[in-house]
C-alpha cells in the first residue's frame, strides 16, 4: 500500500475527552469505531480510500475490538457484505467512490433496503464531484431515492461529521433502512479537530461469536411475496419513523437571522460555501452568526414535510441552495409546499447554475438577485463588485500571459511500467496501421493524455473488452481492450472475458499486470505477489512468477494468451502486431507484466540504503542524454513522457531550441534505451551503471580502463 | 458583525511534492498557538504529477467561548491572502483563475519549471516564456517574492515542501513568530535537520536577509574572430566565434576557414548591419551554417563520445561521489544509409544503390549496446571517429556542401533584396535535425520549403511579400511529426500578384 497510517492509527486509539487532528475521512473511521461497530468493508477509490487502508493497516486495533475489516474486489460485492445488518442487531459499513461505487454496488442495495435492516447500515460515500474529481458527473441523491436509504451530507467539518456518523447508525436502527453518507472531496481531505469518545467493542463480533445462526424469517428475503410488503413498508412505517427519529434529534439545524423575509435550505455539505457568500454580502460573520435564516440540512432525504412548511410559511420567498442535477431536492419541497398550501415563492435552480459545483462566487451570484427581489434595504452591491473583480482578475491575467497555458494532466509515475506498452502501441500502429482502442479505469487512462492520445471509448471499470464488442461487429480490424489487473478483477473477467469466451469472439485484450490497485493506492489484488516472491525478485519486477491472471484465462479455455514483459518494447510491438494481424481466431490475450514502479521502488530504496551504509556492493543504473548530440527533435519524448525525461536549455549557445535531459530522478527502468532501440531514435542516450562500495576487481578494472579511456 | 476575518492561503504543488506535509505543518503551528484553521486539498487523481493545491484558512485570533468559526473549504476569486507556488507554470494557472489580486495577495512563486509534456514533446521549442510569467505575477500581485525553491531545496538536502514553507514564514505571511515553524519543523519524523535548513534558507532569501549571489563572470570567447567581423554587433561575433571553434573542432583548421569565407561573402551581401532586421539575419544565418557545417555523421557521434570530458558531464549530472565507479553503456543502431554516408563518395553511392534496390547490409540495423567505459569499446568508436580523416571525401560531405552552397547563394541573394526573407531563411536549416527516420524527414521538409516557397519567390521577386509565408511554414513544419501542418500549408495558394 502506497501510504502508511502509523500516526493516524495512533488518532484511532485516542479514549474519552481527548482530542483527534487529522483528515475528515479519518475522522469518520473513528466515529465507526466510537459507535461500536462489527463490520467494515468497501472498495478504495478517492476520496473515501483512507477509511478502509487505516483499518487494513490498524490490525492490532482491529482485533482488539473484534471488528472484522474486509477489503472487498469490487463495490457489490462490498454492499452484499451490508446483508448481515438484516438478521443480526451489528451495525456495518461499507465504503466507496461514488457515483461509479454506487453503480456498481446498486443490485445488492436494492436488495438490501427491501427487507430493510435490523443493525445499523451506513454507506460511507466519496461524492466525487467537481474540481479534482476523476468520474462522471452524477449525485448519489437518485439512488438514495430510488430505494429508500436514507441521505446525508453533513456539514463539513468535523464534530458534524463524526456526530452525524453516529447518529446514522441509530437513524439507521430506528427506521430499519440503510443510510447513506455523501462526503464531497475536500470535506474528505479537510483538517481539522474534534473531541473524541472511547471506541466500542461490538457486542457481537470476531471476538464475541454468534453461536447460532439467525433464525429463518421468510420476511427478510428480498424475494416475492414478501417485496411487495416491503415496498409499502418502506413508506408507510421506515420513513415516518426516519422523519421522526430526524426531528426529534434535530438532524437539520436551524441558523435564525434578523431577515426573515427570505429563508435559505442548503444542503448541509455546502453550508460553508453560503456562509462565505454571506460574508460577502457582510451578512454573515466568521463564526456563522447570520442574517438571513438558514435551514441546513445535514439529512437530505428524506425531506421531513413539517420542518420545511414550518421553515418556509411566513416568508416571501426561500432559495434553496442545492448543488448537481437534477434538483431533487427542489422538487420534493416544491411538492410539499403545494400539498400543505403555503405559497411562499421559491427559489433554486431558476437563479443558481443547473450543473457543476457551487462554489462561494456561484452561491453569491444566484442569491443575490433573490435578496435584491424580496428585501431591498439590503445592500448587494457587494456582489456585483465582487462578481466584477473576479471577471477583471481573470481578464486581465488571460491578457498578460497571452496564449493558453499548456495543460498539465496526471501522467504516469518515473519508470512506471504501463508507459512501454503504450510506446509499443504507438509504434505498432506506425507499422499496421490505426485500431480502435476501448480504454478503461485505471493507471493506464493515463495513456489517454499526451504524448500517446489512446483511446476511443471509456465505458467504465472493467468494461473495455465489453465495449469492444458491438464495434468488432463492424469493424475491418481488430479493437484492441486495454484492462488493468485492477479492473479485470474488479469486473472485466466476468463482463469481458467469459462473454467473448462464450461467444467465441475474436478480440484482443491487453492486460497491464503491474500487481495492485495502483491508481488507488497499491492496495493488494488476488493476483498480487507475495511476500516471498517480492523477497525473490528484490529490484526486479516481483510480478513475473505471480500466475494467477494467466491461469485464470487457462482455465477459461483463452488459448492464444501471451505473456510480454512491458520494457521490451521491441517484443511487445511484435506481439501487439501480432495479435491484431493473426489468422487465429478467438480471444488473443496480451498480459503486459511488469510491477509497479512505486511498489518496487518502496522495496528497493530502503534495500539499496541499507546496502549501501553496510559497505556491500551496490550497482544504480540511470540513463542519459549527451547534449552534445541531442539535436532538439524530441521524438523520445512523444514516446514516453516520463516526468524524468525532459528538456533543458541547450548549454552550447550556438543552439537555440532545448535539448533532451534526464533529470537524476531517473530510476533506470530501461525504457528510454529499448525506445532508442525499437524506434531508430538516435545514438543520444547512454545508460549510466553506478557502482557504489566497489570490490577490488571492479578498482583494479576501472583504473585499467580509466588509463586507455580517459574516464575517472 | 464582528469584523475579524480569516487570512487565506493557497499552496500550489505538484503531486508528490510534499504539499501535503505542508498544510500539515501550517495547521499544527496555528494549533500550537491556538489559532482556530482548517486545510483542504484536491489531490486526486493529481497524486501522478499532475497540478494540485491546498487552501488553509486560519482566524488571527482565538475564537469567543462558545463560538467556532466557520471557513471555507474552496478559495474564491481575488480573496486570497498568500499564495505560494513551487512551480512558475501552476503560478500562471491560479493568476489565470483571478486568485491573485493587486490589492491583497502576496504571491511567492519559485522560478523553477517542471515542463509539461506539451510543452516538451514539440519538435522545436514549446516551452511557455517564463518572463511573461514573471511580468503577470508582478503586475497582479501587491507583493511578489519570486526564487528557485526547488534548487535551494536541492541545495539543502531537502524537499520543496520545506522551502515553500520557509519562504512563506520569511514574507509574514503567519500571524506566529518564526520559531514556532522551527519547533514544528523539528518533530516531523524523518529529514528534520535537513527540513529546517532549508526552511531557514528560503526565509532568509525571501525576508531580504541572505546575502545576494555574485553575478556570473562574463564568458570568455572561444576563438578569435577575424578582424574583418570585428565591425558587427557584440552578440554576432559572439556567435561567429562559437561557430569557428565549432566547425574547426568537427574538421580542422581549413575548414573553419572555408567557414569564415563562406561568412565573409553573407557580411558582404548584408550591407548596413546597424539595421537589426539585417543583423538578426546575419546573426542566425552564422548560427545556422556553422551548425550545418558541423553535422553529426557517425565519425562525429564516436568522437563526441569519447571525450574525458563526456565522462566527467555524467559523473557530474548523476551526483557521483569520486569513491563510485561508473560504467556506460550506448544504445547505437546505426542504419546503412548512415554507415554509406561516412564512406568514401563511390562505396558509399554503391550501398545506397544496393538500398535503393531493397537490399538491405549485414549487421546494420541492428541495436548494439557499446560500452565506451570498456576498453574494446572505446577503443571501437575510437577507429570510428578517426573516420573525420576520409571525411571529405565521404558521400554526405560532398551532398551537404553543395547543399550548404544553394542555401549560401540565395542567402547573399536575400540579404540584398529583403532582410525578413533573409531572417526566415536563415532559420530554415533548422528543419535538419536528428538522426535515422527523424533525419530523414527533416531533409524532405527542408527541400519541399525550399522549392515550394524559396525558389518561386527568388524567381518571382516576391521576397518580402513571402518572408511571413516562409517564416510560418518553418513552424508548421516543427509543429507536428506527420508534416501534416506543413503540407496544408504548402497546398494554400500563393496570393496573385
Amino acid at each position: 500500500m502506497e501510504v502508511s497510517f502509523t500516526n493516524e492509527i495512533k488518532s484511532l486509539k485516542l479514549g474519552e475527552g481527548e482530542t483527534f487532528h487529522g483528515e475528515g475521512i479519518l475522522a469518520v473511521t473513528k466515529a465507526l469505531l466510537q459507535s461500536g461497530v462489527t463490520y467494515v468493508g468497501g472498495y478504495q477509490g478517492a476520496p473515501v480510500s483512507h477509511l478502509l487502508d487505516v483499518m487494513v493497516q490498524a490490525k492490532d486495533l482491529m482485533g482488539e475490538l473484534g471488528v472484522h475489516v474486509e477489503p472487498c474486489t469490487n463495490e457489490a460485492s462490498a454492499a452484499a457484505m451490508l446483508g448481515a445488518s438484516i438478521m443480526y442487531p451489528v451495525r456495518g459499513t461499507v465504503t466507496w467512490k461514488s457515483i461509479v461505487g454506487t453503480n456498481v454496488a446498486s443490485d445488492a442495495l436494492s436488495n438490501l433496503s427491501s427487507p430493510g435492516v435490523m443493525g445499523g447500515a451506513l454507506i460511507v460515500v466519496g461524492e466525487d464531484y467537481g474540481e479534482g474529481a476523476s468520474v462522471i458527473q452524477e449525485r448519489t441523491h437518485a439512488f438514495a431515492m430510488k430505494s429508500a436509504m436514507w441521505l446525508v451530507d453533513p456539514r463539513p467539518n468535523l464534530p458534524t461529521i463524526v456526530n452525524m456518523v453516529e447518529k446514522s447508525f441509530e437513524l439507521s436502527e430506528a427506521s430499519n433502512s440503510p443510510v447513506i453518507m455523501e462526503l464531497r472531496i475536500r470535506a474528505c481531505h479537510v483538517r481539522g479537530s474534534f473531541k473524541t469518545k472511547k471506541n466500542i467493542a461490538p457486542r457481537i463480533s470476531a471476538r464475541e461469536l454468534q453461536q447460532e445462526p439467525a433464525a429463518f424469517i421468510y420476511e427478510k428475503l428480498a424475494h416475492p411475496p414478501v417485496t411487495y410488503r416491503h415496498e409499502k413498508l418502506k413508506y408507510e412505517v421506515r420513513m415516518p419513523a426516519a422523519r421522526k427519529f430526524i426531528v426529534d434529534n434535530k438532524l437539520n439545524e436551524l441558523f435564525d437571522g434578523k431577515h426573515g423575509d427570505v429563508g435559505i435550505i442548503v444542503q448541509g455539505g455546502i453550508y460553508n460555501g453560503l456562509i462565505r457568500a454571506l460574508q460577502e454580502l457582510g451578512l454573515a460573520d466568521a463564526y456563522g452568526r447570520t442574517d438571513i435564516p438558514i435551514l441546513a440540512l445535514n439529512v437530505v432525504y428524506p425531506l421531513v414535510p413539517d420542518e420545511i412548511v414550518q421553515f418556509a410559511a411566513g416568508r416571501k420567498a426561500v432559495v434553496i441552495v442545492e448543488e448537481g442535477q437534477p434538483e431533487f431536492i427542489e422538487h420534493e419541497i416544491n411538492s410539499i409546499l403545494r400539498r400543505a398550501d403555503v405559497n411562499t415563492a421559491l427559489h433554486g435552480k431558476g437563479v443558481f447554475q443547473m450543473a457543476g459545483e457551487y462554489t462561494s462566487e456561484v452561491i453569491l451570484a444566484g442569491l443575490a438577485k433573490v435578496l435584491a427581489q424580496y428585501i431591498p434595504a439590503i445592500d448587494i452591491s457587494g456582489a456585483g463588485a465582487f462578481a466584477q473583480e473576479a471577471a477583471e482578475l481573470r481578464a486581465r491575467a488571460t491578457q498578460l500571459l497571452q496564449i493558453p497555458l499548456p495543460p498539465r494532466p496526471p501522467n504516469f509515475c518515473i519508470g512506471c511500467p504501463e508507459r512501454p506498452v503504450f510506446a509499443a502501441l504507438k509504434l505498432a500502429q506506425q507499422d499496421i496501421g490505426k485500431v480502435h482502442i476501448s480504454t478503461d479505469i485505471g493507471c493506464h487512462a493515463l495513456a489517454t493524455y499526451e504524448p500517446f492520445g489512446f483511446g476511443n471509448s471509456i465505458l467504465g471499470y472493467g468494461m473495455s473488452l465489453a465495449s469492444g464488442a458491438g464495434v468488432a461487429g463492424f469493424s475491418a480490424k481488430r479493437p484492441v481492450a486495454i484492462m488493468g489487473d485492477g479492473g479485470f478483477w474488479h469486473n472485466g473477467l466476468l463482463s469481458g472475458v467469459t462473454s467473448a469466451m462464450l461467444n467465441d469472439r475474436d478480440r484482443v485484450l491487453v492486460i497491464m499486470k503491474n500487481g495492485y490497485t495502483s491508481a488507488t493506492g497499491t492496495q493488494d489484488l488476488v493476483s498480487s505477489p507475495e511476500s516471498s516472491s517480492k523477497q525473490i525478485a528484490e529490484g526486479s519486477s516481483a510480478t513475473g512468477t505471480e500466475m494467477t491472471i494467466e491461469n485464470t484465462l487457462r482455465g477459461l479455455g483463452v488459448k492464444w494468451l501471451r505473456t510480454v514483459h512491458n520494457y521490451r518494447v521491441s517484443d511487445m510491438r511484435e506481439t501487439l502486431k501480432d495479435a491484431i494481424t493473426t489468422k487465429t481466431g478467438g480471444l488473443k490475450v496480451i498480459v503486459a507484466e511488469g510491477e509497479c514502479q512505486l511498489e518496487r521502488q518502496r522495496r528497493v530504496k530502503p534495500m539499496r540504503a541499507k546496502a549501501i551504509a553496510e559497505g556491500r556492493r551496490v550497482v544504480r543504473t540511470r540513463y542519459g542524454v549527451d547534449e552534445d548530440t541531442c539535436t532538439g527533435d524530441h521524438s523520445c519524448i512523444r514516446l514516453s513522457g516520463c516526468p524524468t525525461l525532459t528538456v533543458k536549455p541547450a548549454t552550447d549557445p550556438l543552439k537555440t531550441d532545448p535539448v533532451a535531459h534526464v533529470t537524476n530522478g531517473c530510476v533506470g527502468c530501461g525504457l528510454c534505451g529499448e525506445n532508442a532501440h525499437a524506434a531508430t531514435l538516435c545514438p543520444s542516450f547512454f545508460r549510466a551503471d553506478i557502482i557504489s562500495n566497489p570490490g577490488p576487481v571492479d578498482r583494479a578494472m576501472a583504473k585499467l580502463r580509466g588509463a586507455v579511456t580517459g574516464a575517472a | 458583525m464582528a469584523a475579524v476575518k480569516p487570512r487565506t492561503i493557497l499552496i500550489c504543488a505538484l503531486g508528490g511534492e510534499g504539499g501535503g506535509v505542508l498544510s500539515e505543518w501550517i495547521t499544527e503551528c496555528a494549533a500550537r498557538v491556538g489559532l482556530p484553521a482548517q486545510a483542504t486539498s484536491v489531490p486526486g487523481v493529481a497524486q501522478r504529477t499532475g497540478a494540485t493545491s491546498y487552501y488553509i484558512e486560519l482566524l488571527p485570533e482565538p475564537a469567543p467561548e462558545g463560538l467556532e468559526p466557520i471557513f471555507a473549504l474552496v478559495p474564491a476569486a481575488g480573496r486570497v491572502d498568500v499564495l505560494a507556488s513551487s512551480e512558475l507554470l501552476e503560478t500562471a494557472r491560479i493568476l489565470e483563475r483571478g486568485f491573485v489580486s493587486p490589492d491583497r495577495t502576496v504571491l511567492i512563486s519559485s522560478s523553477s519549471r517542471v515542463y509539461t509534456t506539451m510543452e516538451k514533446m514539440q519538435m522545436g521549442d514549446g516551452r511557455f516564456d517564463d518572463n511573461r510569467i514573471h511580468d503577470a505575477a508582478r503586475g497582479m500581485s501587491k507583493t511578489y517574492h519570486t526564487l528557485d525553491l526547488e534548487q535551494l531545496a536541492s541545495e539543502n538536502g531537502t524537499v520543496i515542501s520545506a522551502t515553500m514553507f520557509g519562504a512563506l514564514a520569511g514574507a509574514g505571511a503567519f500571524p506566529w513568530p518564526r520559531k514556532i515553524c522551527e519547533e514544528i519543523i523539528r518533530q516531523s519524523k524523518r529529514g528534520a535537520a535537513a527540513s529546517l535548513k532549508g526552511f531557514n534558507a528560503a526565509f532568509a532569501r525571501v525576508a531580504g536577509t541572505a546575502t545576494p549571489e555574485p553575478a556570473a563572470a562574463e564568458a570568455k570567447l572561444p576563438a578569435a574572430i577575424p578582424s574583418d567581423f570585428s565591425a558587427l554587433p557584440a552578440s554576432s561575433q559572439e556567435i561567429i566565434a562559437h561557430g569557428i571553434a565549432r566547425v574547426q573542432d568537427f574538421q580542422d583548421r581549413e575548414y573553419a576557414d572555408l567557414y569564415a569565407a563562406r561568412l565573409r561573402k553573407l557580411v558582404k551581401a548584408t550591407g548596413d548591419v546597424s539595421d537589426p532586421r539585417m543583423s538578426h539575419a546575419l546573426e542566425e544565418g552564422a548560427r545556422r551554417l556553422a551548425l550545418w557545417m558541423a553535422y553529426e555523421d557517425i565519425p562525429r557521434v564516436a568522437e563526441l563520445k569519447t571525450r574525458p570530458a563526456r565522462f566527467e558531464r555524467i559523473r557530474a549530472e548523476s551526483e557521483m561521489q569520486p569513491d563510485q565507479i561508473l560504467k556506460v553503456t550506448e544504445y547505437l543502431k546505426p542504419g546503412a544509409e548512415e554507415l554509406a554516408d561516412m564512406l568514401p563518395v563511390n562505396i558509399g553511392a554503391r550501398i545506397m544503390q544496393r538500398l535503393e534496390q531493397g537490399k538491405s547490409l549485414p549487421l546494420m540495423g541492428r541495436g548494439m549496446h557499446l560500452s565506451t567505459t570498456s576498453i574494446s569499446g572505446f577503443l571501437m568508436l575510437k577507429l570510428l571517429a578517426s573516420l573525420r580523416k576520409i571525411r571529405r571525401k565521404s558521400l554526405r560531405y560532398g551532398v551537404e556542401q553543395k547543399k550548404i552552397e544553394t542555401w549560401l547563394d540565395a542567402m547573399q541573394s536575400a540579404l540584398q533584396r529583403s532582410p525578413e526573407f533573409a531572417g526566415a531563411l536563415a532559420e530554415l536549416p533548422r528543419l535538419l535535425k536528428g538522426y535515422g527516420e527523424t533525419h530523414l524527414r527533416g531533409k524532405t521538409n527542408y527541400a519541399a520549403v525550399f522549392d515550394g516557397i524559396v525558389t518561386p519567390a527568388m524567381k518571382s521577386g516576391r521576397e518580402a511579400t513571402e518572408a511571413s509565408r516562409l517564416r510560418r511554414a518553418i513552424s508548421a513544419a516543427l509543429a507536428d511529426p506527420e508534416s501534416a501542418a506543413l503540407g496544408k500549408l504548402l497546398m494554400e495558394k500563393t496570393v496573385a500578384v
